[in-house]
C-alpha cells in the first residue's frame, strides 16, 4: 500500500500545479503514478483576498503560483468535516493574520480542484522569518522526489 | 485576489540580468535579490548591488518596509527597459532578507533548475 497519500508531500509549485486529478472523494492525485492527496509548499505571498468566510492568497515559489484557500467559517468546516485535522474557525482567523504581502509562508494542506484548477484548502499556514527556510524547503524537494516521490513502487 | 494566473518571479541573480540573457524581456516576471545600495524616497527607487551587479527597483507599490541601505533585500516584480537598456523592476512585494546566506542561495538555486529541467522533460516524455 502507498503511504504517500498520507503525508504531505514537499512540492515545487511546478511540480504540484501539474499533478494529475483522479476522480475520488476526498480528491486525490497522481505523480509519477503515486497517489497523493495533501501538500507542502513555502514561498511568498504574492496577492491576498479576504472575505468573511475564507481566505485567498497565492503563494509565489518562483516555480509557480500556488492558490491556496484558507477557510474561515467554523460551521462549513464543520459541516464538511472531512478531515479531523482542518483547522478551527479561531485557529484559522488567527493564521490568516500572518497571511501579508511579501511574507514568507508555509503552507500545508489538501490538495484540491476549484473551477477546473488545483489549489491547497490550508490546515496550517506557518510564518517563515528566517529566508534559508525556503532555500532549505528547495532543497528537501529535490531530495524528496530523487530519493522517494519518483522511486517506483515495488510490486506486490 | 489579483488572478491565479498571475505569474511567478522567477528567481535570478543581478549577474545574470544582462541584455544577452533570455530573461532580460520586456515585463519578465523576477525575483531579485540584493543589498540595498540606495533608496530615494521621493521617488521611491532603489538600488540593489550584488557582486558588481546593481539594479534599480521601483517600490512605489509597496508598504511597510524600511529601507536600511546595507541590508539585504528580495522583490518580485516585472522588468521594465527603458532606451539605452536602462532597467528597472517594478516590484509588486518586498521584503528585507538579512540573514540569508546568498552563496547557498545561489547554489541551490542551480540545483533548483536543474530539477525543474528534470521535472519538464519528464512531464513531456
Amino acid at each position: 500500500m502507498d503511504s504517500l497519500h498520507l503525508v504531505h508531500v514537499k512540492l515545487l509549485a511546478a511540480d504540484l500545479l501539474t499533478l494529475t486529478p483522479r476522480h475520488t472523494s476526498p480528491a486525490s492525485f497522481v505523480r509519477g503514478g503515486r497517489t497523493v492527496a495533501r501538500a507542502e509548499v513555502v514561498g511568498v505571498v504574492v496577492s491576498r483576498d479576504r472575505r468573511e468566510k475564507f481566505l485567498r492568497f497565492l503563494v509565489d515559489d518562483g516555480t509557480g503560483c500556488v492558490p491556496c484557500i484558507l477557510w474561515l467559517n467554523h460551521q462549513y468546516l464543520n459541516a464538511n468535516s472531512s478531515s479531523d485535522s482542518d483547522p478551527t474557525g479561531e485557529m484559522a482567523s488567527k493564521m490568516s493574520e500572518v497571511v501579508r504581502l511579501g511574507t514568507l509562508l508555509r503552507v500545508r494542506g489538501r490538495i484540491v480542484m476549484y473551477r477546473g484548477a488545483i489549489q491547497i484548502a490550508a490546515r496550517d499556514v506557518v510564518l517563515e522569518e528566517d529566508p534559508n527556510v525556503e532555500v532549505l524547503h528547495w532543497l528537501q524537494c529535490v531530495h524528496m522526489a530523487k530519493e522517494c516521490y519518483d522511486l517506483a513502487l515495488p510490486s506486490v | 485576489m489579483a488572478s491565479s494566473t498571475l505569474k511567478p518571479g522567477v528567481p535570478i541573480t543581478l549577474q545574470e540580468l544582462e541584455p544577452s540573457s533570455e530573461i532580460f524581456k520586456q515585463g519578465a516576471s523576477l525575483r531579485v535579490t540584493g543589498i540595498l545600495q540606495s533608496y530615494d524616497v521621493d521617488s521611491a527607487v532603489a538600488v540593489i548591488q550584488d557582486g558588481s551587479a546593481m539594479l534599480k527597483v521601483d517600490t512605489q507599490h509597496l508598504r511597510d518596509i524600511s529601507f536600511r541601505s546595507g541590508s539585504m533585500f528580495q522583490f518580485i516584480g516585472e522588468l521594465l527597459i527603458r532606451p539605452d537598456d536602462d532597467v528597472i523592476l517594478q516590484a509588486r512585494v518586498g521584503r528585507n532578507v538579512d540573514g540569508l546566506d546568498l552563496n547557498l542561495y545561489q547554489q541551490s538555486l542551480i540545483i533548483r533548475r536543474q530539477h525543474e529541467a528534470r521535472l519538464l522533460s519528464s512531464r513531456r516524455a
